[in-house]
């Protein structure tokens, strides 16, 4: 168990940490400068401020009221969210350098920013100061503050970046180590119990902590501040456990794979003005995607078409599948659905197809079917139905559903063809007489002297049936009635007994 | 290389030309096997020449209002089918939840199609036909009449599709050109539904008389009084009316 004799390195592995001080106050865009006292809270505790709070006499952990109180200063509540965001922004900007790249997150701190592993870089860049200064720049020119760090692991690069010292590029893991023995151990933030528990105790920096292991060993910390706390300080001091070849037992450096999409253009020989010209570039372009999609396992429901010309005009056509799609057919129909409707804005020069939303292919299981019968074609009916979606509006293809309610209305429901119909139908309704189409809302039958007319006169031949409820609503008592109108044809009509009027309800076809 | 099949294919044969169901063969009444769905009433399957609804073929049903004897007319050949979708394609009314269940429908498989533009319209029926999960298409016309292009356009998708394809218009375009396989008009009698079956592909004079379906026992209700005697049916039960007598015994 030697720690820091040991000069072999179990791997050659170069942290660089990037510390974002400022990332709070980037990601709500905030002006880092401002004149005025700016503060941004979580939790109502202070945990970013301006340099003019920090003049007005504000300290970080402050109450948010009572920060408010000395300075007048604005608050601004923190957006973990937009944090992420623009973290994820760098990392795609950062993989230029390197392509391992892990984002460092604290829960107890306001601290963000990104790890970079560098080692196998070096060459490519020129050296450690080369690129640290390349990263330098380019963070530089997002306007953010950077703090680096850079070390033999993951935790002592950040924990490094709280160190201030230069990077010269010629340091070794001893150095980063001597280094790491100065810094006070309240910068544990993601340890605050032990730090608290080893305060007490007096321990005052990391060297306090590495003389109790060159003592005695990692164990002891291990059975009192658990294994978690342990490993983390085998990271920070590089300490080989047990194992004669650690590096073989060591975690590999996961690659960062950057957001990709799908962006293709065509540009015509000359101006396109008529859209069947437009036909045979989209099967070009959706061919292409569909080649795209099929090499990654990838599935779309919804791509984008941007129209453009010689004078920069731009027009964009979103079409959105029913279901998620790996192949170019359906696409391909629903775009020409889209544009049937429509004429081409201007001569078209360029044509682009987009698709930034990709999600895996989804395992599909199917059921056994030995019936060589004809049945539904579930597969060939959702594109029908997907193409009639996109022709009509997603509300004017539907199902129907009974559903409980007491007046005949509210017994009919429309719903999606996604959803199960409810098809028990009670007692009460199996023995009554119903009409096969309903209106939609009752209509008033006009009452002359010769009787009821609606459409021509109508005669009762059968009823009453009474339904009365609905009270908790708006209380209801029909009796309902078969009535045959002059023509032979017979409507389901009612007598409304509040209201004293005859209404016709449904028509029996 | 003698082996090899000759470039062109041979030319048709005329027992094959005659396979064909859109040849027309004269006044003889040999016609070629035609896939039909029975329509559920003996008397309308005798009537109509296949022996029941044609299959990929349009039907075009002319009756006084959209919504009027439609159900009852197609309601047995409905449920015959047993996996394939049922569709309404812009239908004048809601179709009630109660009374479809009550019938036997699968709700499941009914599916319910607006399409009150008349473009959307065609568009709508020519997809719908040509998907092979529909065992039924019901449409009714939009508010703009069809053209016979579009008629026959209708009639054409209908061709390639395994279902069977009604189109319901309004009794005004009996009289009009319609390039429908059947054609038949609806008319409510006291007792029955009459079915008039007025053009029928390879029949050049059609016959007209009307074919009655008899009405659901329930459906005929109490009839007028002068017609009781002669039916001599049993009269349906209408709810009794006990006299309220409140208060009077214990006065007495």
């Amino acid at each position: 168990m030697a720690i820091f004799t040991s000069h072999r390195q179990t791997s050659a592995r170069l942290w660089l940490a990037l510390r974002l001080p400022d990332l709070p106050a980037h990601a709500l865009g905030l002006a880092i400068d401002a004149p005025e006292p700016e503060v941004i809270t979580a939790k109502r505790q202070l945990v970013w401020m301006n340099a003019a709070a920090t003049t007005a006499g504000i300290q970080m952990a402050m109450d948010a009221t009572t920060a408010q109180l000395l300075s007048g200063c604005t608050l601004h509540e923190r957006d973990q969210c937009k944090e992420q965001l623009c973290l994820a922004e760098l990392a795609e900007g950062l993989y230029q350098f390197s392509p391992y790249i892990e984002t460092y997150n604290s829960e107890q701190v306001p601290q963000s920013g990104l790890l970079l592993e560098i080692s196998s870089c070096l060459l490519l860049f020129g050296g450690t100061g080369a690129l640290s200064s390349g990263i330098a720049q380019f963070i530089g020119q997002q306007n953010l503050t950077l703090v680096v760090g850079l070390a033999h692991s993951k935790a002592a690069a950040w924990l490094l970046s709280f160190a201030g010292y230069a990077i010269s590029g010629d340091e070794e893991k001893t150095d980063f180590i001597e280094l790491l023995k100065l810094l006070p151990i309240d910068l544990l933030h993601d340890f605050p119990k032990q730090v608290d528990a080893l305060e007490k105790t007096g321990f005052i920096t990391l060297a306090d902590i590495a003389r109790q292991i060159e003592a005695q060993t990692i164990s002891s910390f291990k059975k009192r501040f658990g294994h978690e706390f342990a490993d983390y300080l085998c990271e920070l001091f590089g300490i080989d456990q047990d194992f004669q070849q650690n590096s073989l037992f060591e975690t590999p450096v996961r690659l960062f794979q950057p957001s990709e999409y799908f962006a293709e253009q065509l540009q015509f020989d000359y101006p396109l003005h008529q859209l069947d010209q437009l036909q045979v570039p989209m099967e070009t372009l959706l061919q292409k995607l569909a080649e795209y999609l099929r090499k990654r396992q990838l599935q779309t429901q919804h791509i984008e078409w941007v129209l453009s010309d010689i004078y920069h005009n731009r027009d964009a056509l979103q079409v959105y599948a029913d279901s998620p799609q790996s192949h170019w057919q359906l696409l391909f129909d629903l775009s020409l659905i889209q544009l049937e409707n429509r004429d081409l804005p201007f001569e078209v020069d360029t044509l682009s197809l987009h698709c930034r939303a990709a999600m895996p292919v989804q395992a599909r299981s199917h059921t056994l079917d030995f019936d060589l019968g004809r049945k539904i074609n579930r597969h060939s009916f959702s594109i029908t139905a997907a193409k009639l979606k996109a022709r009509l509006g997603d509300a004017s293809v539907y199902k129907l559903s009974y559903c409980d309610g007491y007046l005949p209305q509210d017994t009919n429901q429309r719903i999606l063809l996604t959803e199960q119909s409810q098809q028990d139908l009670p007692e009460i309704h199996q023995r009554a007489q119903r009409p096969n189409w309903l209106l939609d809302s009752p209509s008033l039958i006009d009452v002359r002297k010769q009787g009821l007319y609606w459409r021509g006169r109508i005669r009762l031949i059968a009823g009453p049936e009474r339904i009365q409820g609905n009270w908790w609503r708006e209380p209801s008592a029909r009796d309902y009635f078969i009535g045959l109108r002059q023509d032979q044809q017979r409507l389901w009509i009612f007598l409304d007994l509040h209201k004293q009027q005859w209404f016709v309800q449904g028509i029996f076809a | 290389m003698n082996h090899l099949p000759p470039d062109n294919p041979p030319a048709p044969g005329l027992e094959q030309l005659l396979c064909r169901g859109d040849i027309w063969r004269g006044r003889s009444p040999h016609s070629p096997v035609q896939q039909v769905v029975d329509t559920g009433y003996t008397q309308l399957n005798e009537r109509l020449s296949g022996g029941g609804w044609p299959v990929a073929s349009l039907i075009e049903v002319c009756q006084r209002t959209a919504s009027y004897g439609e159900w009852h007319l197609l309601l047995p050949a409905l449920l015959k089918s047993e996996r394939g979708l049922v569709v309404l394609l812009n239908p004048p009314l809601s179709p009630f939840a109660q009374a479809l269940l009550k019938a036997g429908i699968d709700l499941e498989r009914l599916l319910i199609v607006e399409a009150k533009d008349k473009s959307d319209f065609l568009a709508s029926f020519i997809e719908l036909a040509r998907s092979d999960a529909c065992d039924a298409v019901m449409a009714w016309q939009p508010s703009q009449a069809l053209s016979y292009t579009e008629l026959r356009k209708c009639a054409l998708a209908s061709t390639e599709g395994q279902g069977i394809y009604v189109l319901f218009r309004p009794d005004a375009v009996r009289d009009q050109s319609s390039p429908a396989v059947v054609r038949l008009s609806l008319e409510w009698q006291a007792e029955q539904l009459s079915v008039s079956i007025f053009k029928q592909k390879g029949q050049l004079r059609a016959d007209t008389s009307p074919v009655s379906l008899p009405l659901p026992l329930a459906w005929t209700g109490l009839l007028p009084h002068q017609q009781l005697d002669q039916l001599g049916k049993p009269k349906p039960k209408v709810a009794s009316v006990t006299p309220i007598h409140g208060g009077r015994r214990g006065r007495r």
